[in-house]
């Protein structure tokens, strides 16, 4: 699953805080980095290295939002939805995520490309309403922007 | 007014090392190593600096009630852990002067006497995370970070921790949690943070924005912050309006500078055909304040005393062609799904009123729906364990009063006036 480098990299990160524990959401986020979610091989492996049981590491992957414990699109789409996003057209750009995509919210896209959210505010308020693709922040989004940021995730995935 | 906070923002990429350091960078952090800690607290108490996460407690008392003899291990925590709808400005500061932060990191723990420093970042914001952890090894590598700082005999060294989301996590028991790899479920306190905190050592927990400001108070005095305020505040203020105004975004401005001064000289005023109707003065968590008041100075006490609270001061306008309770949807959406779950009146009490808005803006509401909503409010926030919820309750109890009108139009007609949800 993981390399013998990037097992060292995780055992020595863990051993920087007073308890193992402590770097379980560093390593969560690596292990879903590399794999897209969190499946029950990662958690093994992740509850090898934190010392953690696989029900404490699903405790932590159910409460933060971040960590997905269900397969997910190559790109996660979270579209904010608190209140300036929401003033500024959210849920329509939501229902026109849906359309566009053919899933539901929170489900994968048919060619796997992309699954998208809602999520709490971004701290993108001034450029209302935003979304985050990846890691990437995008604002002033309306319908025909987000068309076009889907097609381009779709494309990326394709290429 | 000289910007402070915000000097390096105008330019077009955060400063590296060697460029920070050519605005007089980490000069405030060699200023501060000449002091005693103790007198460095005794000039912040003169400052009235106060948390500027939300909770607004003054900087210095927290220091004092931890005390210098505290025993050690000691932690350290800047809190960047900004989700408060309707707030941005903790962002700034992380994505465009990484070093600022990391200066005040320095002075701060050199002044606590910590033994070492987490700065824990919203997860959301992890590319701000990245730069901030290379400007901290840039620092490492120039002495500054880590063993003996600049010389000193001091030793501080800082780990960025990045999140995996939730807003409650910004609370400072539950960040505790989240940093040491738990659920971020908030701790009873007593104990508090600075008695038993980070693996029951003395901990003391502080947003980004309140500790950039402590290495300028250190190197230039008490007095030429206080006088950067006016109308009865001390310092500057990284403001920002959002929600339905012509110009959305966040200023450095002097401490006291009144609400209309910020939504209508720096942000534009109401949207083309809008008049405002209120606006929540300091983020989703608090009152609504209506155009009547739009001569409160933003700070604390002006807020206090107006009915509502500065919080982080994000101002949301809420313009004239939007339904209220629609807003109010909005606002409760967020806090009924970052409930952490912990206490029942918290999970199931904001959803269950998020379903009666919903029913009344569907034009399904019941003659009794307004009272029962107040009844439900003044049950959920008193019961709950933390501050979360009485925060969710208040722009919600507050919105109830100054939209009793538009509500009731809502359950009379049937329909919403407006003309339904978006």
């Amino acid at each position: 699953m993981l390399t013998d480098d990037e097992r060292s990299h995780l055992q020595e990160h863990v051993a920087r805080y007073p308890e193992r524990r402590a770097g379980a959401i560093y390593v969560l986020q690596f292990l879903q980095e590399k794999f897209g979610h969190l499946n029950d091989d990662a958690l093994a492996e992740a509850s090898g290295l934190c010392g953690l049981s696989i029900t404490q590491l699903d405790e932590l992957v159910t409460f933060y939002s971040l960590l997905l414990r269900r397969p997910a699109g190559r790109t996660v789409l979270r579209i904010c939805d608190s209140i300036a996003c929401h003033l500024a057209g959210a849920p329509r750009l939501l229902a026109e995520a849906e359309r566009l995509t053919g899933a539901p919210l929170g489900d994968v896209s048919e060619d796997g490309a992309v699954t998208v959210m809602p999520h709490v505010c971004l701290g993108l308020c001034d450029r209302a309403p935003a979304a985050l693709a990846g890691e990437r922040e995008v604002g002033g989004l309306d319908t025909a922007s987000l068309g076009e940021l889907i097609a381009s995730l779709r494309a990326e995935a394709e290429g | 007014m000289e910007p402070v906070l915000s000097r390096n923002f105008h330019l077009p990429q955060p400063p590296g090392l060697a460029e920070y350091r050519a605005g007089g960078g980490y000069e405030n952090l060699k200023a501060a190593l000449d002091r005693r800690p103790a007198d460095m607290i005794e000039m912040v108490d003169k400052t009235h600096l106060r948390g500027y996460g939300g909770a607004g407690f003054p900087l210095a008392r927290k220091w004092k009630a931890r005390g210098p003899d505290a025993p050690h291990p000691r932690y350290l925590v800047m809190n960047v852990d900004e989700t408060e709808p309707g707030s941005f400005k903790d962002r700034q500061l992380l994505y465009r002067d990484p070093h600022q932060v990391i200066e005040a990191v320095l002075v701060t723990g050199f002044i606590e006497q910590a033994d070492h420093a987490y700065v824990f970042v919203r997860g959301e914001y992890a590319e701000g995370a990245r730069r901030l952890e290379q400007a901290v090894a840039e620092a490492r590598e120039a002495g500054l970070v880590g063993h003996n700082v600049l010389g000193s005999g001091f030793d501080l060294d800082i780990d960025v921790h990045l999140s995996a989301g939730r807003y409650i996590c910004g609370e400072e028991t539950a960040l505790l949690n989240a940093l040491e790899g738990r659920r971020g479920n908030p701790r009873a306190k007593p104990p508090m943070p600075f008695e038993k905190g980070l693996w029951g050592a003395p901990t003391l927990v502080h947003n980004i924005e309140t500790l950039c400001h402590v290495p300028y108070i250190v190197s230039r005095g008490p007095e030429w912050f206080n006088a950067q305020g006016i109308n009865g505040g001390h310092g500057t203020k990284l403001y920002s309006v959002c929600g339905e105004v012509q110009h959305p975004g966040f200023w450095e401005l002097p401490m006291g500078t009144t609400a209309r001064e910020l939504l209508y000289d720096h942000a534009g005023g109401p949207l083309e055909g809008q008049e405002l109707v209120a606006f929540l003065p300091g983020g989703a968590s608090t009152s609504f304040l209506l155009p009547e008041q739009l001569d409160t100075p933003m700070q604390f006490d002006a807020v206090a005393a107006a009915g509502s609270r500065f919080g982080t001061c994000g101002i949301i306008a809420l313009g004239s062609t939007t339904c209220p309770v629609e807003f109010l949807i909005g606002i409760n959406k967020f806090f009924a799904r970052e409930s952490c779950g912990f206490c029942t009146p918290c999970r199931d009490g904001l959803p269950y009123l998020q379903s009666l808005l919903e029913r009344i803006e569907a034009g399904q509401g019941k003659p009794g729906d307004p009272d029962l909503l107040l009844e439900l409010c003044a049950k959920i926030a008193p019961n709950s364990f933390c501050p979360f919820a009485p925060g969710a309750i208040m722009p919600l109890e507050s919105g109830l009063k100054v939209f009793r009108d538009a509500i009731q139009d809502h359950i009379d007609r049937g329909a919403c006036p407006y003309g339904g949800a978006r």
